[in-house]
């Protein structure tokens, strides 16, 4: 089976920094693959690359979709939303002065069609749609449990709900493939065990998920599958038992002659 | 003729270069576009002309107060209308630089009215008029090689001043990463007024150069000064000392050439015609960095 | 309905009402109507630095293209007022979008100064093409709005010298600016403007091409600067390029700021308040000896004052977007009927 997103030697410098160097894996529909590696490893420029925020230097990204495939490096963030890949962001970035609901409802803009024309006269189509994207929202707010703070102002948030709003923005644009980027971070454990939930929920609705986490509790409980990078190299592959043994890992993450302690 | 508008232009190119690094200095530490910079120009040429006739000051002695009072103004104005807003959104402090330009020009115009004065031409020395050089069609009086070479040296000193010393070497780490610099015990606050001081100088000499130069001075004269400059800095690269030295000439050459063969009706146009087309064309300017939006 | 509302209900239908009472001063018309005029362009002018965040600052060479576009139909091809309206709005549309294309993509300050510059460059246009506007000796003579509706009865053909029809034109005017303001507002577009003010790249990142909607704000905004310039010509009969220089444009922007970036109404209360105050700034100045210019120096120190303490202005959003849509009316009742423990909610929509 061909996967869902190919990552074929795909690079990124900055000026003098490597932040990427040649990493390839695969993305297979259906699963979630953990991404980690110690601060700086470049996990977020893979994100970033992968959701077109930055141009990978070299190498290629490869997207099916229905059984066709095509090359997306380079193209603007918002055609990779177009195309069914969202993500969230590691730093919140919330539309922070608008409600919850309004948050969620951009995300829809790019799953509809109203222009100035029709907002201006209210056409049936547009009040429609505009239902639509109500009733949306709410069904992902919902999702996510944010239903009742709908009307609430973003920035009202707990820490742990802004995290959740963030997904439920990212799934309101109805992606294939879902980059989370450190979902847990700044959690409590009981909003980290909701977000397990959430996250297994969010597969069952058919999204393949992309995962960031530092927390390796979390990640080795729900991942199958995992990547690990270090200095922007791609170091291990394979599933939780596999990456924790693997030498290079652990001296990756506790520094060198660790593996031989 | 071609020679004797080369020179004319070299002139005032000179001359908005020295307005010119204060903005492109300014928006390398801060990255504000200090819309008042203009006004302080202006001042520069008043306070001048205000020590000259009220005070009775020599000529250089009325530079010197002049320049100090500009100084004064300008790390004024950076700690009243901007220090209160460096964590506010961008729009905030564009918003506040383009009120206190049109503050300050007001206050001006309040105090020493709208209509256009000479300067004393008694106080200046008296071979300023004259020709220093003729060379066949061309001359040069002693009064541009007097802007020569003041212009001149001073951005030798600003160039040893940013490149030589503790503090500019403080300016340049600023320009590059705030919170860095701060965190390595830079003063951010103390470097930020001097880089208002040194801008601000070096805008109130160009203020007095240009008042003596045309013989006149009016308090909206920092508003298309003001611009202008700030197209040469931005031909130059937006943040880039040299840059803006060379965007002033090659702008203050453009100018006058663009006068004297185009049309003269469009002289200001110039300006503004080079500096939309090089933010369209090449917006990193001349020597600058990219500054496209990356979001 | 409520208190709040009804009190401006009514003080809206007395100043309709006005020009009707058999005293009512000319001169009170005149600054009314005006005050409408700045009101169309604070409203047009507030979509790019309220609504999408970008500083601009050459809107009054919007109002020029306008102004001149009315100015010269009217005075070479004797077209109605009707006809110049969406045509002037055209041109303006055209105006904003090719300056914006190209450098809209640049961060907010290079397109402040580029703004800024191209209001300069109109007015360097209007002043010194001769052949086309007159320059500096200015444009006169322009016919004022007329009314043909002879198809109806013979007789019904208005010209409108008088202040009073004039001012129910602009007033129509304002309420159509008004109701398109508050229509934009609530919907997919006016969402994508605000999420490009608040976060770019979280915008794109919802599918919002933010270059595409940056332009868009600029054309529609510049479009309704032109209505209100297409009005100004055939109202004052006259126009000259230093009707349009940069202080309308801080003018205007003082408006905006002191109504609160992105507060429609607080936009209309900000040109009320500044036209105001620019009448009793007027004669108090010249009462005492200085230059009527010098008023701007409280428009400046209003500005300087906003932004540090009160930086949403001080009319802080009167309505938050939509308030009012049925569709949100609607689901603040299913919210507050549906109340159930939070755990169990989201299982609801799986
Ligand atoms: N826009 C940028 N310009 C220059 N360097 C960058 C940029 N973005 C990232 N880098 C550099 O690339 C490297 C990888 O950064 P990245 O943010 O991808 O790490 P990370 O794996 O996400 O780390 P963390 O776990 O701390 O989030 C770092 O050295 C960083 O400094
Ligand atoms: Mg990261």
């Amino acid at each position: 089976m061909t996967p869902l997103l190919e990552v074929n030697g795909i690079s990124k410098r900055f000026g003098g920094i490597l932040a990427l160097t040649d990493v390839s894996f695969n993305v297979i529909e259906g699963e979630i693959l953990g991404l980690i590696g110690p601060n700086g490893a470049g996990k977020t420029t893979m994100f970033n690359c992968i959701a077109g925020v930055y141009k990978p230097t070299s190498g290629d990204l490869v997207f099916t979709l229905g059984g066709k495939s095509q090359r997306i490096n380079g193209r603007k963030p918002e055609k990779m939303t177009e195309l069914g890949i969202a993500r969230t962001f590691q730093n919140i970035r919330l539309f922070s002065a608008l409600t919850v609901l309004d948050n969620v409802r951009i995300a829809r803009h790019c799953r509809t069609t109203s222009n100035f024309f029709r907002s201006v006269l209210r056409t049936r189509f547009q009040r429609a749609e505009e239902k639509e994207i109500v009733d949306a929202s709410m069904r992902w707010l919902d999702f996510v449990g944010l239903g009742h703070h709908a009307l609430a102002n973003a920035s009202s948030l707990s820490y742990g709900d802004q995290r959740r709003l963030e997904i439920a923005r990212a799934l309101a644009t109805e992606p294939k493939l879902l980059l989370l980027d450190e979902p847990a971070a700044g959690m409590n454990p009981k909003e980290t065990r909701m977000l397990v939930d959430l996250i297994h929920a969010i597969l069952d609705a058919g999204v393949t998920v992309m995962l960031i986490e530092h927390d390796m509790k979390l990640v080795m409980t729900i991942c199958k599958r995992l990547v690990v990078l270090d200095h922007g190299t791609l170091i291990a592959e394979g599933g939780p038992k596999e990456v924790r043994e693997n030498p290079q890992v652990i001296e990756a993450y506790l520094g060198r002659g660790a593996a031989h302690a | 003729m071609l020679e004797q508008q080369l020179i004319n232009g070299l002139t005032l190119g000179l001359i908005y270069a020295l307005i010119a690094v204060g903005y492109t200095m300014v928006y390398g530490v801060i990255q504000l576009i200090n819309f008042a910079h203009g006004e302080i120009y202006m001042l520069g040429a008043f306070f001048c002309v205000t020590f000259i006739t009220a005070a009775g000051l020599p000529f250089y002695a009325a530079i010197f107060m002049a320049i100090l009072c500009c100084i004064l103004c300008g790390i004024l104005l950076d700690i009243i209308a901007y220090r209160p807003l460096r964590k506010a959104p961008r729009l905030a402090a564009l918003i506040t630089a383009i009120g206190m330009s049109i503050f300050l020009q007001n206050v001006a115009l309040m105090i020493w009215g709208s209509r256009s004065r000479p300067f004393p031409q008694t106080a200046l020395p008296p071979f300023f008029r004259e020709k220093a050089l003729v060379l066949g069609d061309v001359s040069l009086t002693w009064l541009q090689l007097f802007i020569f070479a003041v212009a001149i040296i001073m951005m030798i000193g600003l160039y040893l001043t940013i490149n030589k010393t503790r503090i500019g070497t403080a300016m340049r780490a600023l320009a590059q990463n705030k919170t860095a610099a701060s965190l390595m015990g830079i003063n951010v606050n103390y470097v930020i007024s001097f880089t208002f001081a040194l801008g601000s100088a070096m805008g109130a000499v160009a203020g007095i150069l240009v008042s003596v130069y045309y013989n006149t001075l009016y308090p909206t004269m920092g508003y298309t000064a003001g611009v202008k400059a700030f197209a040469a800095a931005v031909l130059g690269g937006i943040g880039s000392v040299p840059g803006a030295m060379v965007g002033g000439v090659v702008l203050g050459v453009a100018e006058t050439l663009g006068a004297g063969y185009v049309s003269s009706l469009y002289r200001d146009g110039v300006a503004y015609a080079v500096m939309i087309a090089v933010i369209i064309f090449r917006p990193s300017g001349i020597l600058g960095k990219s500054v496209i939006d990356k979001a | 309905m409520n208190i709040g509302k009804s009190l401006i209900l009514l003080v809206v239908a007395a100043v309709l009402t006005y020009p009707l009472v058999p005293q009512s001063s000319d001169y009170i018309i005149h600054v009314m109507t005006l005050a409408m005029v700045y009101m169309i362009l604070a409203m047009g002018l507030n979509i790019v630095p309220g609504f999408c965040g970008l500083l601009d600052l050459g809107y009054v060479g919007f109002y020029g293209i306008g102004a001149y576009t009315a100015g010269l139909l009217t005075i070479h091809y004797g077209l109605s007022f009707w006809v110049i309206v969406p045509l002037a709005a055209l041109n303006g549309a055209l105006w904003g979008a090719l300056l914006g294309a190209p450098t809209l993509r640049l961060t907010g300050d290079y397109f402040a100064i580029v703004t800024f510059g191209f209001s300069e460059l109109v007015v360097l246009f209007l002043t010194n093409e001769i052949w086309l506007t007159r320059g500096p000796l200015g444009l006169p003579g322009i016919q004022p709005i007329t009314l043909n509706l002879t198809w109806l009865n013979d007789a019904w053909y208005f010209e409108f010298y008088d202040k009073t029809p004039n001012f129910y034109v602009v007033a129509l005017l304002v309420g159509l600016v008004f109701f398109i303001m508050r229509r934009m507002e609530d919907s997919r577009l006016g969402r994508a403007w605000y999420a490009i003010r608040e976060d770019p790249l979280a915008a794109a990142s919802c599918g919002v091409n933010i270059l595409n909607y940056k332009v868009i704000a600029f054309a529609i905004s510049a479009a309704i600067g032109a209505v209100g310039g297409a009005f100004y010509a055939r109202w004052s009969m006259f126009l000259s390029p230093d009707m349009f220089k940069f202080w309308e444009s801080f003018l205007v922007l003082c408006m905006v700021v002191l109504g609160g970036l992105g507060n429609i109404k607080g936009a209309l209360l900000g040109a009320v308040i500044l036209v105001s105050l620019g009448e009793v700034l007027r004669e108090v100045l010249s009462s005492l000896g200085l230059p009527p210019e010098s008023r701007f120096m409280a428009y400046g120190l209003i500005m300087v004052l906003i932004m540090r303490f009160k930086p949403a202005g001080f009319f802080p959003a009167i309505a938050s977007s939509g308030r009012s849509n049925p569709l949100l009316i609607d689901l603040q009742k299913r919210l507050a009927a549906r109340n159930v423990p939070k755990e169990e909610t989201r299982d609801a929509a799986t």
